[in-house]
């Protein structure tokens, strides 16, 4: 991830213009997203409803706006700006292009714990679903750091170590989903992702934590810029790569998990997004990473209407939808990229 | 994917194992009435015990909980695995077609001279009477599989009289709390179309070749069903908790207090409790206008 060398390493570091582009981006995503639903509403009694003016939709039809539609993109959005801010904080701590929210064992982990809960045959656990597969996914990291050992000296004995923890709880979990060949389903959707099960409380829970792990990460996000020299040149910039490192995968690690629990494995969001507004913004830099984050918010927002709206009045899980648009949009990217950059 | 190679690979093993055995195995295949039968299969192992041949059967899979005297082992039904199976010796085996690798493990088996009968989840009534019949041909039990047949034609016969609607009644079928639901194409659909019931999962039924479509909240709401049949009642979900569902307590199944908990396991088997089945709809929609 070095600076290429063409006229981005020269511009302003940071772009408020960009930045509220990509507001007014997910403003836009997000109530074209409300808009659209097996039942038609008046667009503009919608608008009303959102802005408190009278007028706007009343009974059953404000119920669809305000406990399905609303949370639902609220979901989408935090979920999004999750996964995007975390893949794009892993591949600098690991200077690694590739990395993303799952590489430390929290998707196979996360999977197992919600395995767990659906394989167990009492009803209690199954409603515990979100939490299962929130501890198994801060295990499964916490696991990988202890194995690794010494941390951050060797950022990739760490990433191979989450590489074999992730390993260990696949097959944990596959041993329990053969085992009980009548969890398959609910398993494999949950695999998949879905944010189906969207309400008020899963999206207050969900907003707490990921608030609270992305504020850390853009505050922080100065210094992550620190991360991409050598640690020597680090330290001499007054930074301490490895205390650094440990807070950043703290907070992107809880944002993930936060994420995986609420809506189940969505791929794909943490890669595309963050190379996605490099290339289109030029910009290497962590400074982007509020930008990241919103432009990873109207992904998903936009995804999950495709998911919602592409099969009405059935879904389709939107893991299919993020990989089958973003992959190749991501492609058109990265070949401009080249392009320009060479 | 490695998962899958891992798997095969193991299993070709696994089969070539089992093929150097051959010789050892017992050939007691001039024996036309088999005595040691396993059902990898939970519905092979109730029509199995209802037909009479319960007495042959030695072993069946780990999902057969019914009849409770079944010969219950850790056998898979899903995976079966055909060194384990030859340790009970068997002379017939029932297994189902869904299962992984099926012909390849009916193949191996039919090589050590053991007998398969491939098992296909039937879409319709008679395709289950017919097999039904099949086991009975296979067991030596025809007259006991005759029996079970015209009983069972007798008891769904009473239920649809008492209980099919003159004017259709809209209902949705909950698998999970996720709006997971079986169109009219699927076996158990087909029940409720007999009892002139409308599917609100139907217009889904692009969505998914096989008919379980996942449907959407919002859609569900629009279409108000009159009755909901909960086939996830065993995980908690009740009138209760969907009533606390947003949106879902205008519904009419729930202002109407029509929300029917179906029992465990019978709706997914198609043996002779099929009939307890149609019994049960009749009895649990008689009030239903």
């Amino acid at each position: 991830m070095k600076l290429k060398g063409n006229e981005s390493a020269l511009s302003p570091i940071w772009n408020w213009k960009i930045t509220a582009l990509s507001f007014a981006l997910l403003f836009f995503v997000a109530i074209l997203a409300i808009s659209f639903g097996p039942v038609p509403l008046s667009f503009q009694k919608i608008l009303r409803t959102l802005f408190g003016l009278s007028g706007g939709l009343t009974g059953q039809e404000r119920t669809l706006l305000i406990d399905l539609r609303l949370p639902r993109a609220l979901l989408a959005a935090l979920v999004g700006a999750a996964l995007a801010t975390s893949g794009a904080v892993y591949q600098t701590v690991f200077r690694n292009p590739l990395a993303d929210p799952y590489l430390l064992g929290a998707a196979a982990g996360a999977g197992l714990g919600a395995t767990i809960a659906i394989t167990s045959a009492g009803a209690d656990l199954y409603n515990l679903l979100p939490i299962f597969s929130f501890i198994g996914a801060i295990l499964a990291v916490l696991v990988s750091f202890f194995i690794s050992g010494k941390f951050f000296a060797e950022p990739n004995s760490l990433l191979l170590s989450g590489i074999a923890v992730g390993s260990f709880a696949t097959a944990v979990q596959t041993y329990l989903q053969q085992r009980n060949s009548s969890s398959l389903r609910p398993v494999y959707s949950w695999i998949l992702g879905e944010l189906t099960v969207a309400n008020w409380q899963i999206v207050t829970w969900s907003a707490i934590y990921i608030l609270i792990a992305l504020t850390i990460l853009v505050t922080v996000s100065k210094q992550l810029d620190g991360l991409m020299l050598t640690d020597d040149e680090a330290y001499s910039l007054g930074i301490n790569p490895n205390r650094l490192r440990v807070i950043a995968v703290i907070a992107a690690t809880l944002a993930t998990a936060t994420a995986v629990s609420a809506s189940g494995l969505i791929g794909f969001v943490g890669i595309v997004v963050p190379h996605l507004v490099r290339g289109i913004t030029h910009r290497v830099t962590n400074r982007g990473l509020l930008t990241i984050a919103l432009v990873g918010a109207s992904f998903l927002v936009l995804a999950d209407l495709g998911a919602r709206t592409l099969l009405s009045p059935a879904e389709l899980p939107i893991g299919v939808i993020t990989a089958f648009v973003g992959a190749p949009f991501f492609l058109v990217v990265l070949r401009k990229k080249r392009l320009v950059t060479q | 994917m490695f998962k899958n190679q891992t798997g095969s690979a193991f299993r070709i093993a696994l089969l070539s194992l089992a093929l150097s055995l051959l010789s050892f195995a017992p050939a007691d295949a001039a024996n036309p009435t088999p005595k040691r039968i396993i059902s990898l299969s939970p519905s092979a192992t109730e029509t199995l015990f209802a037909i009479g041949a319960g007495a042959q059967v030695i072993a069946v899979d780990d999902l057969s909980n019914f009849p409770t005297n079944a010969p219950i082992t850790q056998l898979s039904a899903f995976n079966p695995n055909v060194e384990a199976l030859l340790n009970y010796k068997p002379d017939l085996i029932i297994l189902n077609a869904d299962a992984t690798k099926a012909l390849d493990i009916k193949t191996a088996l039919e090589k050590l001279r053991i007998k398969v009968f491939l098992e296909r989840a039937p879409d319709n009534l008679s395709r289950v009477y017919q097999e039904i019949s099949a086991l009975g041909r296979a067991t030596g039990n025809v007259a006991g599989a005759q029996n079970v047949i015209t009983d069972m034609k007798t008891k769904i016969k009473a239920a649809l009289k008492s209980g099919r609607k003159a004017r259709k009644i809209s209902f949705f079928h909950e698998l999970d709390n996720t709006l997971y639901s079986a169109t009219s194409d699927t076996f158990i659909g087909k029940v409720y179309k007999d009892f002139n019931l409308a599917n609100i999962a139907d217009p889904a039924a692009s969505a998914d070749s096989a008919g379980y479509p996942q449907l959407q909240s919002e859609y569900l709401i629009k279409a108000n069903p009159r009755i909901i049949f909960l086939a996830d009642a065993q995980y908690g979900e009740s009138i209760k908790t969907l009533a606390k569902r947003p949106g879902w307590n205008k519904v009419s199944a729930i202002t109407k207090k029509n929300v029917i908990a179906l029992p465990e396991d019978i709706p997914s088997r198609w043996g002779p409790r099929l009939a307890d089945f149609y019994q049960f709809i009749a009895t649990s929609i008689a009030k239903i206008a």
